[in-house]
C-alpha cells in the first residue's frame, strides 16, 4: 500500500483522471466530430421513424411489439438492474395490465387513455401489494416468490372469466385517431420516451441513487439516512407501473388478448432479453427487448432458414417463429453471461458514450464490476 | 442425550408435525388427503433432495432442476417405441445424468465467482432451453406416457384406493432415503460433498477438489429428478412441456425452504408436509371462491409464510 | 450534557458475550477513543450504537432520546454518522456519487418530482453536486472526483468515507479504524483532519483506533474495552499507562472463539 497525501496522487490515479478528465478540462467534440455524430443520429431517426412507414400493417405490428417489449425490458431492470432484485413473475404484472386495459375499455367502455392509466395503477397496486406483504424477503427467495407469483396469476387470477373474456379472450380496440398500426406505432414510441425520461430523471436524482447504493450494499445505503425496505418497495412499484403500461399497450397492439400467452416460458424470455440487452444500459435494454419481439419476425425474414435446419438429422422439424425465442434465446443469455456479463449495452458503450457526446474510447466498459452482497441462508 | 436431540432436532420436529397431521387427517376422516398427499408429496421432497443438495454444494438455487426430470420423461418418452420400457427407463436416468454433469461443466462452472442471482439467472435459462428443446423437438401438446405396469392394481390403503404405482413411489423414495442417507454420513465421497458444502477452504485443504465434487453433486441432484419425474408422473398418464418446472419445482423449492434450505431430511419431510397441505387445502372452504385449480396458490400462501414468518425453515436450525 | 451516551449495553450472540454492561458516554465537540486488542467487542459496540444490532439489555441516548429500538436510517436522519471497518462506500460508483448519494436526506424535493425532472429538483441536485465538491475540496480529492471508487488505494477509501459520512451532514461521527491502511505520516495527517473538522463542523467523534499515538494525539477521553467488558476510561494518557490495558495488549492472547466471532459480525454487517 503506498501512501498517498492529499497532494500527491499516484501514477495509476493519474491515468484514471486523465481518462475521464474533472470539472474544467471537459472534452468537447469538433465541428466535424458534431457532424459525425450528426449523421448517425439522423440515421437512427430514420430507421425508427421513417423505414416503418414503408412496411406492411402486420409488419408495423411486429415493431409495435418491440418497442413494447422494450419497455417490459425498462421494468425489469428496474428491479434487476437497480435493485439486484430478480423477478420471474413479470409475465403476470404484463399480463394483468393487458387485460386489465383490455377489461375497461371493452367491458366498462372507458376510453383508451382512461384504460391505459388504470392497467399501469394496476401493475403498481399488485407490486405494492406483494412487495408489502413479502418485504423482508430479498435475494434467491424473492425470486422464488415471485416465480411462485406469476404462477398464480396463471392458474387464478387468468380464470376470472370476467377479467379475462374465457377461452376468448378479451377484445382490446386501438384508440381513436391511433387506428391504424401505423399510428399506433408512434403512440407506443412515444411511450417509451416517456418511460425513457422518467427513468433517466429517476437515475440521476436521490431515488435512482438511493437504488444502487443498496444494491450494492443495504448496511452502507442505511447509514446514508435511506430506507432499505421503502427504497425497495419504491422500486417494485415503478417496475410494476411500468409492465402494467407495457401490457396494455400490448393488449390494444393485438387487439384481442387472450389467457394462454401468459405463462413462465414468457416470464422467462422477459428476463433473459433483459440481461442480453444489458442492465442499467437504457440503449441495450430497448435493443435486447426490441431484438426478442422481433426474433420470430426476423426468423421469417431471413430466406432459407427453415430449410437450413430441415436437413439436419435428428432435427424433427423447423424452428418455427413461434419457438425461436425460446431455443435462441437462452443460449444467447449462457453466451452473454459467460463471455459478455455487460449485455449487448457495454458492448455498445464507447458508441453510445460517443454519440453523448463524449471522446471515443474503445476500451470503455463501463463502471468496474463490484461484487455484490448476496443472500445466502 | 440432549446433544443428541438437539442433532436430530429438524427429523424430530419434521415427523412429530407429519404424525400429527396424519392423526389429525384419520381423525377428521380425510384419510383420502393424507394418502394422496404423501405420494405427490414425496415426489416434492424428491426433486427438494437435488435442490438442497445443489444449494450446499454451490450456494445457487438451481431453477433447472425441474427440467432434469421433464427431459427424463421425454426421453422415455422417445426411448419407449425403440426399446424395453425398462431399459428406456434406465436410459431416461442417463440422459438426465448427462444434462446435469453438461449444466454443471458449461453453465455453473464458468459462473462460479459470479453474483448467486446471476447463477439464478443462468439455471433458469437452461430450464427454458429444455423447454424449449422439448416443443422444438416434441410440440406443445401433453404426451401420454406409458406406466410401468400394464394393468393398474389398486390396493386398499386407510380404506382408500391406491394405484400400485404410488405404492412404488413411495417405497422407491423410501429405499432412496435410506441410501443416501448412508451415503452421506458412511461413505468418504458422501462426507466430502457435506464437508464441502460447510467449509469449501478446509475441504480443499485436505486435498478433496471441491469442483469435481460439484460435477458429481449435479449429477446426482439430476438423478433425483429424473427418479421423481418417471414415477410420479406416469400416474396421471399424460406429459407436457415444461411439466416439472411449472407443477414441482415451486412445491420442491418450498419443500426446501420448509427444511431452511440445508438440511436433506428436513427437505424430504418438508416436501410430504406440502404435499399433504396441498391435497387438504385444495378443497377447503377458504379457497372455495377462487377460480381456477387451487394447488399452486396453495403453495404459494405456504411459501409466503413461511418466509415471512420463519426464514430459517420450519425445520431448519436456528441461525441459519 | 453528553450527546450520545451507552448505558450498560450488553449483547449475546449464541455462547459468546460480545457486550457486558458496557456504558459509554460522549459530550459536545468530544473526540472519544474506544481501543481494546481484536475481538474486545468495539465494532459490536459501534453496530449497537448505529442500530445494526439491538442489545439484549441496555438503552442507547442520542440527544437525550431514548433510540435503543430505532432504525438505522432513523438514526442517520438525526445525524448520526459512520464508517466502517472495511471502507463503507458504493464501490461501484464514482466519488462524486457517493457524496450526492450520502446527501440523500438533504435533497428535498418529492420523488415523483424528481422523476418528472421538476426545476425545484434540478436547481437542489446542483447544489448537492457543489456540497460534494467542497467537501471533496475539505479532504484533499479534488483531483478524484469523478473517478470510480472500486480500484482506489485503501488510504484514499478511508478519505473517501469521511468526506462520505461528512455529507450526511452528522452531529456525532463514528469511526471505525480511521487509521488502518495509513502510514505513520498519513495517521499524523489525519489527526490534524480530525480536529480541524471537529472546529469546521461542530463534530462529537467517537474513534475505534489501535494506532495509539494517534488516540493519545487527538482524543479527550479514552474507554479501552476487553473481552466484551470496559477495562478503563479516563484521559489518553492515564488510559494507555493504565497496567491492565498493557496486559491486555501485550499479554495474553484474546479468546479466539471471540476474535472469530467479531470476524463473523463485521463481514455480516459491512456484506465482504
Amino acid at each position: 500500500m503506498t501512501a498517498v497525501t492529499a497532494t500527491e496522487v499516484s501514477d495509476e490515479e493519474r491515468g484514471n483522471s486523465q481518462m475521464r478528465p474533472a470539472g474544467g478540462g471537459r472534452f468537447r467534440p469538433s465541428p466535424i466530430g458534431w457532424l459525425a455524430r450528426a449523421v448517425i443520429w439522423a440515421g437512427v431517426a430514420y430507421l425508427v421513424l421513417v423505414v416503418p412507414l414503408g412496411q406492411s400493417p402486420t409488419d408495423v405490428q411486429q415493431f409495435t411489439r418491440g418497442v413494447c417489449y422494450a419497455v417490459v425490458a425498462l421494468s425489469l431492470n428496474v428491479m434487476l438492474g437497480y435493485v439486484g432484485q430478480i423477478s420471474l413473475g413479470h409475465q403476470a404484472f404484463v399480463g394483468v395490465g393487458a387485460f386489465t386495459s383490455a377489461y375497461m375499455v371493452t367491458t366498462q367502455g372507458q376510453s383508451f387513455w382512461m384504460a391505459v392509466f388504470v392497467a399501469a395503477a394496476v401493475g403498481g397496486a399488485q407490486a405494492l401489494v406483494l412487495g408489502a406483504v413479502s418485504l423482508r424477503i430479498r435475494g434467491l427467495y424473492f425470486a422464488l416468490i415471485t416465480l411462485s407469483y406469476g404462477l398464480v396469476a396463471q392458474d387464478n387470477i387468468f380464470e376470472i372469466q370476467e377479467l379475462t373474456g374465457g377461452g376468448a379472450g378479451q377484445q382490446a380496440p386501438k384508440p381513436q385517431w391511433f387506428e391504424t398500426e401505423w399510428r399506433y406505432y408512434y403512440l407506443c414510441l412515444a411511450f417509451l420516451a416517456i418511460v425513457l425520461y422518467v427513468d433517466w430523471r429517476m437515475m440521476r436524482t436521490k431515488s435512482g441513487r438511493a437504488l444502487l447504493a443498496l444494491r450494492e450494499n443495504p448496511r452502507v445505503a442505511s447509514t446514508f439516512g435511506i430506507n432499505v425496505r421503502l427504497a425497495t418497495l419504491f422500486a417494485f412499484v415503478v417496475s410494476g407501473v411500468f409492465a402494467g403500461l407495457a401490457g396494455a399497450l400490448i393488449a390494444h397492439n393485438d387487439t384481442q388478448v387472450s389467457v394462454d400467452v401468459w405463462n413462465f416460458n414468457l416470464a422467462l424470455v422477459f428476463v433473459i432479453m433483459t440481461v442480453v440487452g444489458g442492465l442499467r444500459s437504457r440503449w441495450g435494454l430497448v435493443i435486447g427487448g426490441a431484438f426478442f419481439a422481433l426474433l420470430p419476425y426476423l426468423i421469417e425474414k431471413i430466406p432459407g432458414f427453415d430449410e437450413l435446419l430441415a436437413d439436419i438429422p435428428w432435427v424433427p422439424r423447423v424452428l418455427t417463429p413461434e419457438i425461436a425465442p425460446l431455443v435462441i434465446g437462452p443460449l444467447l443469455l449462457l453466451i452473454n453471461l459467460i463471455q459478455f456479463p455487460g449485455g449487448i449495452g457495454q458492448q455498445l458503450r464507447p458508441i453510445t458514450r460517443w454519440l453523448g457526446g463524449h471522446r471515443f474510447d474503445i476500451h470503455d466498459k463501463g463502471p468496474k464490476e463490484v461484487q455484490i452482497t448476496d443472500v445466502r441462508a | 442425550m440432549l446433544d443428541v436431540l438437539r442433532a436430530r432436532a429438524d427429523w424430530i420436529v419434521g415427523l412429530a408435525l407429519a404424525v400429527a397431521l396424519a392423526v389429525l387427517l384419520i381423525a377428521t376422516g380425510e384419510e383420502k388427503a393424507l394418502v394422496i398427499g404423501t405420494t405427490t408429496g414425496s415426489a416434492y421432497g424428491m426433486v427438494a433432495l437435488g435442490l438442497v443438495l445443489v444449494y450446499k454444494s454451490s450456494g445457487v438455487f438451481n431453477f433447472a432442476q425441474g427440467e432434469f426430470g421433464t427431459v427424463a420423461l421425454y426421453a422415455l418418452y422417445m426411448l419407449d417405441f425403440e426399446v424395453n420400457y425398462w431399459l428406456a427407463l434406465l436410459g431416461a436416468v442417463v440422459v438426465a445424468a448427462m444434462m446435469g454433469f453438461l449444466t454443471e461443466r458449461i453453465v455453473v462452472r464458468p459462473l462460479f465467482e459470479a453474483p448467486r442471482v446471476i447463477l439464478l439467472v443462468a439455471t433458469a435459462g437452461v430450464a427454458l432451453l429444455a423447454i424449449g428443446v422439448q416443443i422444438w423437438f416434441g410440440d406443445a401438446q401433453g404426451k401420454p406416457i406409458a406406466k410401468g405396469f400394464d394393468r393398474v392394481d389398486r390396493v386398499k390403503v386407510f380404506g382408500v384406493q391406491v394405484p400400485d404405482q404410488q405404492l412404488w413411489l413411495i417405497a422407491m423414495l423410501a429405499v432412496l432415503a435410506i441410501v443416501l442417507g448412508l451415503f452421506f454420513t458412511r461413505t468418504n465421497l458422501g462426507l466430502a460433498i457435506v464437508g464441502a458444502s460447510q467449509e469449501p477452504t478446509a475441504t480443499e485443504l485436505v486435498g478433496i477438489s471441491v469442483r469435481r465434487l460439484s460435477s458429481f453433486v449435479w449429477v446426482v441432484a439430476a438423478v433425483l429428478g429424473a427418479f421423481a419425474a418417471l414415477i410420479a408422473v406416469p400416474n396421471g398418464g399424460s406429459f407436457a412441456p415444461g411439466i416439472m418446472t411449472t407443477s414441482f419445482l415451486i412445491p420442491a423449492f418450498t419443500a426446501a425452504v420448509l427444511g431452511g434450505m440445508t438440511s436433506l431430511p428436513g427437505a424430504f419431510l418438508g416436501g410430504v408436509l406440502i404435499g399433504i397441505v396441498q391435497s387438504v387445502a385444495t378443497t377447503a372452504p377458504l379457497f372455495e371462491d377462487i377460480p381456477g385449480t387451487k394447488e399452486t396458490l396453495v403453495v404459494f400462501v405456504v411459501l409466503l409464510v413461511v418466509l415471512v414468518i420463519r426464514p430459517q425453515g420450519l425445520l431448519g436450525k436456528g441461525s441459519a | 450534557m453528553s450527546v450520545l451516551e451507552a448505558n450498560h449495553v450488553s449483547i449475546r450472540f449464541g455462547g459468546v458475550q460480545a457486550c457486558r454492561e458496557v456504558s459509554m458516554a460522549v459530550g459536545e465537540f468530544e473526540i472519544v477513543g474506544v481501543i481494546g486488542p481484536n475481538g474486545a467487542g468495539k465494532t459490536t459496540l459501534f453496530n449497537m450504537i448505529t442500530g445494526f444490532f439491538a442489545p439484549d439489555a441496555g438503552t442507547i441516548a442520542y440527544k437525550g432520546r431514548d433510540v435503543t429500538s430505532m432504525a438505522v436510517h432513523d438514526r442517520a436522519a438525526l445525524g448520526l454518522g459512520r464508517t466502517f471497518q472495511n471502507v463503507g462506500l458504493v464501490k461501484g460508483a464514482t466519488v462524486a456519487e457517493n457524496l450526492v448519494t450520502a446527501q440523500h436526506l438533504q435533497a428535498d424535493y418529492g420523488t415523483v418530482s424528481g422523476m418528472l425532472g421538476s426545476r425545484p429538483s434540478i436547481a437542489t441536485e446542483r447544489r448537492l453536486r457543489a456540497k460534494a465538491d467542497a467537501l471533496a475540496g475539505v479532504l484533499g480529492l479534488g483531483d478524484l472526483i469523478d473517478t470510480q471508487v472500486q480500484g482506489l488505494p485503501y488510504g484514499t477509501l478511508k478519505r473517501v468515507e469521511i468526506a462520505t459520512v461528512l455529507a450526511t451532514d452528522p452531529d456525532v461521527l463514528l469511526l471505525d479504524e480511521p487509521s488502518s491502511g495509513m502510514g505513520p505520516e498519513e495517521a499524523h495527517q489525519l489527526g490534524d483532519t480530525l480536529l480541524d473538522l471537529r472546529k469546521t463542523f461542530g463534530l462529537s467523534i467517537v474513534m475505534i483506533e489501535h494506532h495509539v499515538p494517534l488516540v493519545v494525539r487527538v482524543c479527550d477521553y479514552v474507554y479501552c474495552l476487553d473481552f466484551g467488558q470496559l477495562l478503563t476510561e479516563g484521559p489518553p494518557l492515564d488510559v494507555r499507562n493504565h497496567p491492565q490495558v498493557v496486559a491486555a495488549y501485550l499479554g495474553e492472547d484474546p479468546d479466539p472463539a471471540a476474535v472469530a466471532l467479531e470476524h463473523q459480525l463485521d463481514s455480516l454487517v459491512e456484506g465482504n
